[in-house]
């Protein structure tokens, strides 16, 4: 009898599924109790939408000259017509705004997709095959970690700029060059992760099965330290998204492309006088990086195998 | 014989960081020429005090950490020489053969894996049983060590400490091993559920003739499981016997002081128990000539603390390591 219901059980496989809880969904638990790392999702989610809707939430089209062209005036400050003013050459300062939001996320999901790639790999084999390999990364990372950040990275656009005039793909060595340059310090974080990982028993009873370095690296390792890859991977996005800022403030950035670090340079002219042209810009980028901060928090503390409910 | 132990020597050099390559400073006499062999079918107990080298044999002999030096044949082959060759097939088929059970069961399951994936894990690597069958014999195996079908698709942090402990002994047995290491499985576990899990030890023993070598620091449990029984100090075995004759006249004086620690459940029973001073030795500087000799009454007797005792046979056997012994 009891052969029977299980013959008939092992037939509908789909059914048999029970309530497996996996330790994402707890996580995911958590949190969602987390207000202020709600809050983060809320407000990634608005301007990923703001930048998918560009077109029809802008309300001028891309770089038009609304009120020089209209009014023959430039830096016009707010008012029903202009939300958030116009700029040095009369161009809306919030439909600059809406449009700059693409190409904002854009270099901070590419420079992270990139900083993140380079330092799960170094991160993962340095950690797990130690002795040679892991010395020789680890020393080439702190090379990367002691060089001065800012100076090489403003030393590389320059470079790069010459090379490859602007127009040709400016915004994206500048995500490159950002990514290439900002690994280090998540290679050496995923790195102790991968360390500490490694000294589990099911790591052991993987290598006593006769698992494979790789089988064991991706499916035992991987899984085990995506909660902290996860967690520096939104941050890394709002560090990517703060320095293109600054290098565009300071003028090294694309200047064929709208971001808000582009609209702070303009404004930083006359900062006493257009005060709108920089506030609204720089609240943009703060908020940004505030949602990418708190949701980057709010992931840490859900995803922290320590943590219980 | 399934597993032949010749003279295993686990050393693990003691570093201090360098700018780029470790220096050696030491080295720790983890295991230090021990041989013993465990017979089909049979439960090999090994006991000794903590540190006193046991997993370090356990894990030489399924090369997790390779030994330094000595020769270990499992089923009549070299295992050094398999794991050298880098031939991934034939260490692969000699990994199928030697199963280890941790002392830990809540840090030897992936807890990013459902049971059904632990289980199932070794029929990936192994290729041993067909896809189509993957999931009868996690069902199968499952109910062998005394699981319900609805938790394969649970998660390791679902589960008690017993429970976890089968679902190690259900993976383990995946890949039908010849040989299963148990090292303290039921250390960490209640009271309670380590008689269950013994059990379901022995039980499987009877059913597919499977050997242990059985790893413990609890005797009351050696001495339910186990048919043999080696005891080992400081890196050395002192005393191999069948687990009744070790129980009912130890020879070696240390192992009649562990004995008669093991508590009785009788008020009444006045027992006499040898206390012995001082601690153990580290295992960077053992002691030279016998190695109990610094806690042992006889040493001054026997000029112990030049003489190095060998394993000599007593009969039965019964092997004992001690100069009182052996004259």
């Amino acid at each position: 009898m009891a052969d029977v219901m299980k013959e008939k059980l092992l037939e509908t496989p789909e059914k048999r599924r029970t309530d497996g809880v996996s330790q994402w969904s707890i996580a995911w638990r958590r949190f969602k109790k987390n207000k202020a790392a709600l809050a983060g999702l809320i407000i990634v989610g608005v301007i990923i939408f703001i930048a998918i809707f560009s077109p029809i939430i802008a309300r001028y089209p891309l770089n038009y000259l609304a009120s020089f062209n209209e009014e023959g005036k430039i830096r016009v400050p707010p008012s029903s017509k202009y939300w958030f003013g116009t700029d040095y050459i009369g161009r809306d300062v919030f439909s600059q705004i809406v449009y700059g939001a693409g190409n904002v996320l854009y270099v901070g999901f590419g420079a992270a997709a990139i900083a993140m790639s380079l330092a799960i790999v170094i991160g993962i084999t340095s950690g797990y095959l130690d002795g040679l390999v892991d010395n020789i990364l680890m020393r080439i990372t702190e090379i990367f970690l002691v060089i001065p950040f800012l100076l090489i990275l403003l030393v590389f656009l320059r470079v790069a700029m010459t090379i490859a005039p602007s127009g040709v793909g400016g915004l994206t060595t500048v995500t490159l060059i950002i990514g290439l340059f900002s690994w280090a310090p998540n290679a050496r974080i995923i790195r102790g992760e991968v360390l500490r990982v490694k000294q589990n028993e099911y790591i052991e009873a993987a290598v006593a099965l006769g698992a494979s370095k790789w089988r064991i690296m991706f499916r035992h390792v991987l899984p085990n330290v995506l909660h902290v890859i996860i967690v520096l991977t939104t941050l890394q996005i709002a560090t990517a998204i703060l320095v293109e800022a600054g290098v565009s403030f300071l003028g090294f950035g694309d200047p064929n492309s709208v971001t808000w670090g582009q609209q702070l340079q303009g404004a930083s002219e006359a900062v006493k006088e257009a005060w709108w042209e920089g506030i609204f810009p720089g609240m943009f980028i703060t908020l940004l990086v505030l949602g990418f901060n708190l949701l980057g928090n709010g992931l840490r503390d859900a995803l922290d195998p320590r943590l219980r409910e | 014989m399934i597993l032949e132990v010749k003279n295993l020597v686990k050393h693990y050099p003691l570093t201090s960081r360098g700018v780029f390559l470790k220096k050696e400073v030491g080295v720790v006499h983890a295991v230090d020429g021990v041989s013993f062999s465990v017979r089909k079918s049979e439960t090999f107990g090994l006991v000794g005090e903590s540190g006193c080298g046991k997993t370090s044999t356990a894990r030489a002999v399924l090369y997790l950490d390779p030994p330094t030096s000595g020769e270990i044949y499992f089923e009549g082959q070299e295992i050094g020489r398999i794991f050298k060759s880098k031939n991934q097939q034939e260490i692969l088929k000699l990994r199928r053969k030697m199963q280890y059970v941790f002392q830990n069961p809540y840090a030897s399951l992936d807890p990013r894996m459902t049971v059904a994936d632990i289980i199932m894990e070794p029929f990936v690597i192994h290729k041993h049983v067909p896809k189509e069958k993957w999931h009868a014999r996690l069902y199968e195996l499952l109910e062998l060590v005394g699981l319900e079908d609805y938790h394969a698709e649970r998660y390791p942090h679902e589960f008690s400490g017993g429970q976890r402990q089968r679902i190690c002994i259900a993976r383990a047995l995946a890949v039908e091993p010849r040989l299963l290491i148990a090292d303290e499985p039921v250390a960490s576990l209640d009271v309670s559920v380590r008689a269950q899990i013994l059990n379901l030890m022995q039980e499987l023993q009877q059913k597919f003739g499977i050997a242990y070598l059985y790893i413990s620091h609890d005797l009351s449990t050696v001495r339910h499981i186990c048919h043999r029984v080696a005891v080992m100090y400081l890196g050395k075995f002192v005393e191999i016997a069948e687990t009744s004759e070790l129980f009912s006249s130890p020879l070696h004086p240390y192992t009649q002081a562990l004995l008669s620690a093991i508590p009785v459940p009788d008020p009444e029973n006045k027992r006499s128990r040898i206390v012995l001073p001082g601690e153990v030795p580290s295992p960077i500087n053992p002691p030279k000539g016998c190695r109990f000799h610094p806690r042992c009454i006889y040493a001054k007797e026997y000029n112990c603390i030049e003489n190095v005792p060998e394993l000599v046979d007593v009969g039965n056997g019964h092997w004992v390591a001690c100069n009182k012994v052996s004259g």
